[in-house]
């Protein structure tokens, strides 16, 4: 919550720079179209309707086999095929691009030292690493204007970086530090920020976040506030009666929460292929009465595009929109899983995908950045998270006395109004009528 | 100022808040232009229009999330169930998510989860429960549970203002059975503290809810006998007025613990622990717990009847710890 202030920070110089490019985004956007081709790349839409991004749509599936008496997984169809270009933004400019690639480095590294930090068992309990899903985390959350909210998952990381977080503050959470946000009372990416930076905190039960998302957007609207509520799913987390009750309300009382549903084709070891029986989740928005769409979670600039239009349709209280991200989680569920139950052609498929590589890929091409500058800001992240790291690792453990404390909030303490008073109106006979005897129970 | 039913006490208490407090607002099943299954919020919708007071899906653990969310915005919403039975549904979002919001992220969650419970109505397995022990038992919560017209107004104010998540444990055997006359004033009644219901020398029930009612008619009873009862009204489960609770067995030195929810891990066996280690020395008889059988709340008459603790069942244990 509170940034240590300790250690001079060197940025790098786009980022400064970024910030206020990224400020004009509303009212610039319509009118930057950077030359989207969509008559090259028409949006196909599937069996049911569903507009569907992708340049590129895989035809498998997960199936079982016995081999030598002995259960495993293996695929059906065909992973040939070559990676597709990136899909043009219809609304990023080249100074966002890049700030999306950088937050997506930064993901990276910080994860990698998460690893590195686990390996030397600095780290209390589990890690959780969202690879190949740094795309689809960083460029979503990049979507959002500043009074909208988040509510991520463990694979999500690259989101809490991009609305604020610092990657030390990931660190501590994950060393169980007091400096942690926090302070060591939960692990990982377990925790929030009410008052700035608009994170809801997710707890290890799955889509319980929905709901509470579109409670959020609720009291903004009393508010007087139509904002966007950004949250996310696994494929394995849609599951979850929380899910279903959660979104189904956002739907009906036109909430502006965007859910994306990140299939990544793992929940844990159980492949999606067994966790529903629909070929496309984005297929569910039909029965919550909202649009659906399908992108490819490893094309930042599609996972950005559908956000922020599912975000202006928040803002113009249009209500809710689901958005199904394909891609692979590229690790197991943590780090003490080696995902061997994964066909390995999986992984090769997937690989040629990183949303990174890709990313970098594309704004080499479009000579957006040049290849010292993309090994200078390489560098740069790599060192900002090298003295997170050390930061991280030198800060002191909570003291354990303080573990009774804050299980209730002090009522001296104001609770402030997130977006302003909300305006009531009341009709002017009033008088509290006095109970009717109907009684619906005897 | 005529008497007021229990239920129209939390009508009242609910409406004022949200007249006084533009945070407060309403959220659940059939509380909008029904007024809810019980009319604790009837003509609401009319007054404070339906953005304040929200019909919901059939959804328990929507509501409390939504809930949840609109108090992280600085709302203060009172969440309606139909029958705290269906509490169960939202479980999960109540201990993990509510409860431990303060705790883990310092987000406070300043809302009110309210509805009946209860037996004495022949509701059934599904619509007589008195869930309030799970939650007493987890830390964040507040769990308040009034007996009595005042106490119900007084409670749902002061929750309604909490910083905390309360749960609203109303009885509704009570809703309609009971009135008194309420102070014309503004008035909170502070949550974690208990009331002296009846005061006495001979032997102290402590106890809460409906089952006040079934001490005081033994105590009617055993006062023609010449043994004074003390009744202790704990009012809220969570926190224990561990004070009172002490002070009464110090006073009597003799004790029942009384609940209308089954006995096995009930908080009659928290209570006397509590009296275990703060007045142990002041016990002259073994602690007596009267509660309802280890069994689902049953349909029939006959069988709840049964099934729920008797005034004779106070009248027994009153006498028995008197002559020990």
């Amino acid at each position: 919550m509170k940034k240590s202030a300790s250690k001079p920070r060197t940025r790098t110089p786009t980022k400064a720079v970024l910030k206020n490019s990224r400020s004009e985004i509303s009212t610039a956007n319509s009118s930057r179209r950077n030359g989207a081709s969509s008559g090259k790349f028409p949006v196909r839409k599937n069996p049911h309707g569903i507009p569907d991004y992708r340049l590129e749509v895989l035809d498998c599936r997960t199936v079982e086999e016995w081999v030598d008496g002995q259960f495993r997984y293996n695929i059906e169809g065909d992973l040939s095929a070559e990676p597709p270009p990136l899909r043009e933004s219809k609304y990023l400019n080249k100074q966002q691009s890049i700030e999306i690639y950088r937050y997506m480095l930064l993901n990276r590294k910080m994860e990698q030292t998460l690893e590195n930090l686990f390996k030397q068992q600095k780290v209390v309990g589990g890690v959780y690493l969202g690879l190949g899903q740094e795309g689809c985390s960083c460029a979503s959350a990049y979507a959002l204007g500043e009074g909208d909210w988040i509510g991520p998952m463990i694979r999500n990381q690259g989101a809490l970086l991009v609305r604020g977080f610092e990657p030390r503050d990931v660190m501590m959470q994950y060393m169980a530090k007091s400096g942690a946000p926090t302070g060591g009372r939960d692990a990982g990416s377990h925790f929030g920020d009410k008052h700035k930076r608009h994170i809801a905190a997710p707890i290890s039960m799955l889509g319980d976040l929905i709901p509470v998302l579109a409670g959020v957007a609720l009291g903004a609207r009393l508010q007087g506030k139509n904002i966007a509520c950004l949250t996310w799913v696994g494929d394995g987390g849609q599951s979850t009666g929380p899910t279903y009750e959660g979104f189904n309300f956002a739907a009906v009382q036109k909430l502006g929460v965007i859910l994306i549903v990140e299939n990544n084709l793992w929940a844990y070891s159980t492949p999606v292929d067994r966790q529903v029986a629909c070929k496309d989740l984005a297929n569910r928005a039909i029965g919550y009465g909202v649009p659906g769409v399908i992108v490819d979670g490893t094309d930042p600039n599609q996972v950005y595009d559908v956000t922020y239009e599912a975000a202006q349709r928040a803002h113009a209280r249009e209500g809710a929109t689901l958005i199904e991200a394909k891609m692979m989680r590229m690790r197991g569920h943590a780090m003490h899983d080696a995902a061997t139950y994964v066909p390995p052609a999986y992984f090769e498929y997937w690989k040629k995908r990183d949303p990174i590589a890709r990313m970098e890929k594309y704004l080499l091409e479009k000579r957006w950045m040049s290849t010292k500058e993309n090994s200078d800001l390489i560098a740069s992240t790599q060192k900002e998270i090298d003295e997170d790291r050390d930061f991280a690792d030198a800060s002191p453990y909570p003291e354990g006395t303080t573990a009774g404390e804050r299980v209730f909030c002090d009522n001296s303490i104001e609770i402030p109004f997130l977006y302003g008073k909300p305006k009531v109106k009341q009709s002017d006979k009033k008088k509290l009528r006095a109970a009717s005897d109907v009684a619906h129970f005897r | 100022m005529a008497p007021v039913t229990y239920l129209e006490a939390i009508r009242e208490g609910i409406w004022e808040e949200m007249e006084r407090d533009p945070a407060v607002f309403c959220i659940g099943e059939d509380i909008g232009v029904y007024g809810g299954a019980f009319k604790v919020t009837e003509g609401f919708i009319h007054h404070f229009g339906s953005e304040r007071v929200i019909d919901t899906p059939i959804a328990e653990a929507a509501i409390v999330s939504a809930a949840f969310g609109a108090s992280l915005t600085g709302m203060r919403p009172v969440a309606e169930f139909q029958f705290m039975d269906f509490i169960s549904c939202a479980h999960n979002q109540i201990i993990n998510m509510v409860a431990k919001a303060n705790y883990r992220w310092d987000a406070p969650a300043p809302l009110v989860l309210r509805g009946p419970s209860g037996g004495g109505v022949s509701g059934g397995p599904f619509h007589s429960q008195n869930p309030e022990t799970y939650y007493a038992h987890t830390p964040g919560l507040k769990v308040i549970c009034p007996a009595t017209a005042r106490d119900a107004k007084g409670l749902i104010k002061a929750a309604i203002r909490d910083n905390n998540p309360c749960l609203f444990f109303e009885h509704k055997f009570l809703y309609r059975r009971i009135k008194e006359e309420l102070p014309n004033e503004d008035y909170t009644v502070e949550i974690g503290k208990a009331r002296m219901h009846r005061e006495g020398r001979d032997v102290s029930v402590i106890t809460y809810a409906a089952m006040v009612y079934v001490a005081q008619e033994a105590a009617d009873i055993l006062a023609k006998e010449g043994i004074e009862l003390e009744i202790v009204d704990l009012r809220t489960v969570a926190p224990l007025d561990k004070e009172a609770i002490a002070n009464t067995v110090k006073k009597t030195n003799r004790v029942i613990i009384l609940h209308e929810d089954t006995k096995t891990g009930g908080l009659a066996g928290e209570i006397a622990a509590v009296i275990n280690e703060l007045a142990f020395d002041d016990l002259d008889a073994p602690i007596a717990r009267i509660a309802s059988l280890d069994t689902p709340v049953p349909f029939s008459p006959p069988l709840e009847k049964f099934f729920l603790p008797k005034v004779e069942d106070v009248v027994r244990e009153a006498r028995r710890l008197r002559a020990y």
